[in-house]
């Protein structure tokens, strides 16, 4: 297992940032932190699998208990850390693999109950698939509630469905099936054998397509639609994968309690205690759920027993939740991770501080020939449409936003889509993508109808955008970034490795092609804005698609950066993409596109070449409004007006 | 029919309670986007208080709702700049758990100054009611919704024709729109914290005279006013009091006719299948996290 | 000696658990002022619990490690008692519990395991039942109705009740379990009244039993006869809660009382009374003689190394205590009957077994005596 955490890997840039090896200081060596963290993690590992030795009954039990909260918080940091759905109700699913070993043990007397884990695990694995459904309608703060009312709807079963389990009364487990002098020997090595599966699970998540996929989900949902993530899949695998083995701990927790409860094995406290595992350790690291873990369940148990029982514990719970979120919201490992990187790139210049040289210039092998325009028009919309959107329609509460909207864009072309301000060209862009759903009309792609698709199904299809202001997922490297998006779907692609092999290579070719390859260990949220518009087209070329669309590629980026992205385009085109672009840069779009579509409140009053909408009565209406009209009816400052107005 | 009726009645009084109560969470979503996790725990603070003024002054604890208002008013002002500023404008899971550690801090504290027995607020009208032809209205119940009524129409009248009160509106709809015209939304949020927390702090007098309390009370209450404002849609302050007279009566025709233990799930029911069915309620705007596909 | 307990001293039991500790604290103190147990000084060793089964499972390891106690005592409630008398039996101590009256901790087949009061939940009410049974005809209820809180200890006392009557053919009008969370007991008594009940038996604990005479009160409904399972035994706190006038006549068992002529009682209430004030609670005097059995076995025996000797002294004999005379079965459960008390003129007495009654008279619930 990697010894570091895979968040600090992903934050180290080690191709950019070359340190100085004289002022690092030698215990701060990449190296020598990695040898020191193998050590420890050895002796920890050690010292928690022979801790029974210890004769101390009190402290076996509570390594016993951190040992379960380990396992839950492992799992949640699957959903939380790595996903970005926080549950404050994951202790159910101890509670459901406790309670299903309790009920299969008093059903089958005689075999033993430790027997029956993992198909408590299994179980447990499937009613969380059950409940990550509710994540297909409810995100962010939605989802939290649901969390804790799923808590509180388990305890309601277990205590009114009596038949099973026993109502209130709870049921009890039989007696260790094991000789007395074993102790808690066999739980703590199950418990032990447990943690170390969770552990192995979640690290092969973060390490392949699925775990990638899962982040992407985190750091952006609507985004990782549009690059071919289909997130309710990963979704309810990662519920699946997140409660699996906390199942198991709990059907062992459960045998090691003798008795379960509906009030004790759905708690809200304890809950509570996983999430601050979680959290404190490091939210998406692996080993931090583990220190968290090991840190907030001795805290709790000292509070208790020394610090004045109960009401102790509620307020030292309750302030270090507070002082965790405001103060430490990375939690312990990733704070760490980060000062050492501080202290290694002390001195260095910061990646969005440098600007391109001459050898990042890029050199476009041959221009392509520019054609005709009036020409080149007439013979593209001759050509059958690769997209078509016909009578679409969408409204926000009484606002419409887009009305009978109806435009193609003609196959190899680099059609330009414009308009002014609140226009509706973004939300267009939203209805072709599938980040929203049309009110009324149709999105055709080849022919194919793709308006009740969703956004992962339509980036198969050939479909790739950029958003208006980048959306990359900022935590991931910049080649994670492009090897994100996923062509297709299907389960074993999900356990390939995230980078690797013949997707690394395309990966680093695109890398290549856009002129970032000297990033591609740097975490995207470091580049500057306009290298970050150019990961986010390597990032949609990945996927190979027939159509590009480009929102505002041009906006907010220095000029030699909007040239090279024009030249970008150009040779892309030439190699047979076919783009839609919305820009306000208009000396960008007359330059780069043919044909020109405009749009004024959500309706398109005029397409044509690029000379024709500059002199298009309606399109100047549109611009500038009747009072200008009035005043003025010289076509070149008519063209002036237009090119300025928007920029 | 009189059964019904009769449900009918104490079910809107209840809720007119519940109105009160959960008009400071819906308020407190809609200016600053935070979900109050706190909201019950600070409930139970407002019923503790009550019961300390009562046992130390006799004061009828319906008289002493000012009192408890205003130190309600600045224990949530404090609560704002102390805590929940820090995190306004992170993401929202991270508010929800601060002020559940918020709740958590409440709960031990009122342990160690109260005690974890339970405690009640006896007045000369608990065990009375009015009776009016065939129904009975318990005198506690009905001078409880006649206040909560009453305090009702005096947060609406804030928030409508006071600057401040309006100010709060316009933060709650447009925050760079407020700032345009002048409202300092940075003071603005924290004066709605307070406003929500001192109209809860109302309700907790309130309640206290109705039921008895232990620190731990404040789950349950949490869980209600939370099912009522997603219910009433997260934002909307018309949306809670719908919300609460529905949960009010929902809460009483379920004891009758389906079975007493069914009261404690009514409130994660109605939450779990809002948020999937219908997540902006029946008021409510929809959440910008929810308006994707 | 020390002797360890854990008790729920904040929490949902934090009630009874604090009861509980005075009973443990007087014991204590008592035996200590006559000379200890085999001439060693008690010394308690408290933990609490916060009512949360993880804390109570640490707890009890902890006293058996790290405090190194001799003898332990039970905590509060079943939910808590089952999995740490768990702890004792798997450590092979002896365990004996002032409260665990659920049927499910006797049920497991333990060797260490006793609960110190007279008889399990299910059959607390047996009294009130053959009472209720033995009255002439006219003045039987014909429909009873059955409240009850949905916990290990008030639903069986109220299903037991229930079984009993309704095999001697008294009608059944409601019977429902609500939530511990319940608060607003209007709707459950409109229901109750209007199914015609006579008589009311509620299953409860104390909060609940309180809101539901204020509720009846505020409903204007008053039935002949009101039994409550638990709440009235809690003395002072229980006429506080529902009234002076409230009282008069309710039905409750108890394992208690505190006019009793039993082994050690005017010494205990005596002392409770200098130290808390007031009558002592039920809780406190089942945690006086879980104290009481543990030193007549310790002494009985005369040893604490050998536990296994103590609990088979334990099934072999007979303790008193101030609950009266205490016997087991061999799975460690009890064999005895409560008390049926009720309150008349403010006082609580005890109206059966006729041998241990304080009155002969019995009243109607605010009413005139049967």
């Amino acid at each position: 297992m990697n010894t570091t955490n895979t968040h600090a890997k992903a934050s180290t840039p080690r191709s950019v940032t070359v340190p100085d090896a004289s002022k690092v200081p030698g215990w701060a060596r990449t190296e020598t932190v990695r040898r020191i963290v193998t050590v420890l993690l050895g002796i920890a590992a050690i010292v928690i699998a022979l801790f029974p030795v210890v004769p101390n009954r009190s402290a076996q039990s509570t390594v016993i208990i951190a040992l379960v909260v380990a396992v839950g918080a492992v799992g949640l940091n699957i959903i939380t850390g790595y996903t970005g759905y926080l549950s404050i109700g994951h202790f159910a699913f101890i509670g459901v693999g406790a309670y299903f070993v309790a009920i299969l043990a008093k059903a089958v007397p005689g075999v033993a109950p430790l027997v029956w884990v993992p198909v408590a695990g299994l179980v447990t694995a499937l009613l969380a698939v059950l409940l990550g459904l509710v994540t297909y309608r409810s995100r962010g703060p939605s989802f939290v509630i649901i969390s804790i009312a799923m808590l509180f709807l388990m305890r309601f079963v277990a205590t009114e469905w009596h038949a099973v389990t026993n109502g209130t009364s709870g049921i009890t487990l039989p007696m260790y099936s094991w000789p007395r002098e074993w102790g808690n020997w066999p739980i703590h090595i199950s418990l032990v054998v447990l943690l170390g599966l969770s552990l192995a699970l979640s690290g092969w998540i973060r390490r392949t397509k699925f775990g990638l996929g899962l982040i992407a989900i985190r750091e952006d949902e609507g985004k990782a639609g549009t690059v071919g993530v289909n997130s309710p899949v990963y979704k309810l695998l990662a519920f699946g994968a997140s409660a699996l083995l906390v199942g198991m701990a709990g059907g062992v927790y459960g045998y090691f309690m003798g008795f379960v409860d509906p009030v004790n094995m759905f708690s809200i406290l304890l809950s509570v205690q996983l999430v601050l595992a979680v959290i404190l350790g490091g939210r998406g690291t692996l080993f931090g759920p583990v220190l968290g873990a090991f840190i907030v369940v001795p805290l709790d148990i000292f509070a208790n027993n020394t610090g004045g029982g109960g009401n102790t514990r509620l307020v030292m719970f309750g302030l270090l939740l507070i002082f965790l979120v405001v103060l430490l919201p990375k939690g312990v490992l990733p704070s760490l991770s980060h000062h050492l990187e501080r202290i290694r790139t002390r001195g260095t210049v910061g990646l969005s501080g440098t600007r391109l040289g001459a050898a990042d210039e890029l050199s476009i092998r041959d221009r392509p020939e520019v054609p005709d325009p009036a020409e080149l028009a007439e013979r593209l919309e001759a050509a059958p449409p690769i997209l078509e959107v016909k009578g679409l329609s969408k409204s926000f509460g009484g606002n419409q936003a887009v009305n009978d909207c109806t435009f193609t864009v003609p196959e190899g072309s680099i059609t330009g889509l414009i308009g002014p301000n609140g226009s509706g060209k973004t939300t267009v862009f939203n209805l072709i993508s599938g980040t929203l759903l049309p009110d009324a009309g149709t999105v055709r792609i080849g022919g194919t109808d793709i308006s009740r698709m969703p956004s992962w199904g339509r980036a198969h299809r050939g479909l790739g955008r950029t958003f208006q202001s980048t959306r990359l997922f900022k935590e991931m490297s910049v080649l994670e970034n492009i090897a994100a998006p996923l062509g297709s779907f299907s389960i074993p692609q999900l356990g390939l490795d995230a980078v690797s092999g013949r997707e690394a290579e395309r990966a680093r070719e695109l890398l290549d092609f856009v002129g970032l390859s000297r990033y591609e260990q740097a975490k995207a949220g470091s580049l500057s804005y306009g290298q970050q518009k150019l990961v986010e087209l390597g990032q949609v070329l990945v996927l190979d698609p027939k159509l590009i669309l480009l929102d505002e590629p041009a906006g907010g980026i220095n000029p030699t950066l909007i040239e090279r992205m024009g030249d970008l385009i150009r040779d892309l085109n030439a190699q047979g993409k076919s783009f839609l672009l919305v820009e306000h840069n208009m000396p960008f779009v007359l330059g780069l596109c043919n044909p020109v579509r405009v749009l004024a409140q959500g309706h398109i009053i005029a397409a044509g070449s690029p000379d024709e909408i500059q002199t298009d009565d309606a399109v100047i209406d549109a611009y500038l409004g009747d009072d200008y009209l009035l005043d003025s009816d010289n076509s070149a400052t008519r063209r002036m007006a237009i090119e300025g107005s928007a920029s | 029919m009189t059964t019904l009726l009769q449900l009918l009645i104490t079910g809107l009084l209840v809720g007119a309670v519940y109105a009160l109560m959960s008009s400071g969470l819906t308020l407190i979503f809609g200016v600053m986007r935070v979900v109050n996790l706190a909201h019950g725990a600070f409930a139970v603070l407002a019923a503790y208080l009550t019961y300390t003024v009562w046992t130390w002054t006799g004061l009828d604890p319906l008289l002493s709702v000012p009192i408890i208002v205003a130190v309600m008013f600045g224990i949530g002002w404090l609560s704002y700049n102390l805590v929940v500023r820090h995190v306004r404008g992170s993401h929202i899971s991270m508010t929800v758990l601060v002020t559940f550690g918020i709740a958590l801090t409440i709960e031990g504290i009122a342990g160690f100054v109260w005690g974890n027995q339970s405690r009640t607020v006896r007045t000369s009208y608990t065990d009375t009611s009015v009776q009016i032809g065939p129904f009975f209205l318990p005198t506690a119940t009905l001078l409880a919704a006649a206040i909560a009524v009453a305090l009702l129409g005096a947060l609406f009248f804030i928030l409508n024709q006071t600057w401040t009160g309006r100010a709060v509106r316009a933060s709650a709809v447009n925050e760079s729109g407020a700032l345009l015209v002048g409202v300092s939304v940075k003071s603005i949020a924290a004066s709605a914290f307070a406003l929500g927390i001192a109209t809860l702090g109302a309700g907790g007098a309130i309640i206290a005279v109705m039921y008895p309390f232990i620190p731990g009370t404040h789950y349950q209450w949490i869980a209600r006013l939370l099912a009522i404002v997603v219910l009433g849609g997260l934002g909307s302050l018309m949306g809670a009091v719908i919300g609460a007279l529905s949960i009010g009566v929902a809460e009483q025709f379920a004891t009758q006719y389906v079975g007493a233990s069914w009261v404690e799930i009514v409130p994660f029911l109605v939450i779990i299948i809002i948020l999937i069915v219908r997540p902006r309620g029946i008021l409510g705007q929809k959440l910008r996290e929810d308006a994707t596909v | 000696m020390r002797i360890g307990a854990s008790l729920p001293l904040t929490g949902e039991f934090s009630q009874g658990g604090a009861d509980t500790q005075r009973g443990y604290e007087i014991w204590a103190k008592l035996q200590n002022e006559q000379g200890g147990i085999l001439g060693r000084k008690v010394e308690m060793i408290y933990k609490d619990d916060a009512t949360n089964q993880n804390t109570v499972v640490s707890n009890y390891n902890q006293l058996l490690s790290n405090e190194g106690v001799d003898l332990l005592l039970g905590t509060q409630s079943s939910l808590l008692n089952i999995p740490a008398s768990t702890v004792a039996e798997r450590a092979g101590m002896l365990y004996i519990c002032a409260s665990c009256a659920s049927p499910e901790m006797f049920n497991r087949g333990f060797k260490y395991s006793f609960f110190s009061q007279q008889a399990m939940a299910s059959d607390q009410g047996a009294t009130f039942a053959d009472w209720i049974i033995g009255l002439p005809k006219e003045k039987r209820p014909k429909k009873v109705a059955y409240p009850s809180l949905d916990d290990p200890f008030a639903t069986p006392v109220a299903e037991g009740i229930r079984k009993k009557l309704e095999a001697a053919g008294i009608e059944t009008a409601y019977a429902d379990t609500y939530p511990v969370a319940t608060k607003n007991f209007d709707a459950i008594v409109t229901a109750i009244r209007d199914s015609g009940a006579e008589a009311v038996v509620q299953g409860a604990q104390f909060e609940d039993g309180v809101n539901f005479v204020r509720a009846l009160n505020r409903a204007n409904f008053h039935p002949e006869i009101l039994y409550q399972s638990s709440s009235p035994t809690y003395g002072q706190q229980y006429v506080d809660g529902v009234g002076k006038a409230n009282t008069e006549g309710v039905l409750f068992s108890s394992s208690y009382h505190v006019d009793a002529d039993t082994k050690g009682n005017k010494e205990f209430a005596a002392r409770y009374r200098e130290i808390y004030g007031g009558y002592p609670p039920e809780d406190a005097a089942d945690g006086y003689a879980a104290g009481q059995v543990l030193a007549a076995v310790v002494e009985g025996v005369g040893r604490t190394d050998d536990q296994k000797a103590l609990a088979d002294w334990l099934r072999g004999n007979e303790v008193e205590t101030v609950l009266g005379k205490l016997s087991w079965n061999e799975d460690g459960s009890p064999r005895g009957d409560f008390l049926l008390g009720q309150w008349q003129n403010n006082v609580s007495e005890v109206v059966l077994p006729g041998e241990a009654a304080t009155t002969t008279r019995i009243t109607r619930w605010r009413g005139e005596a049967f």
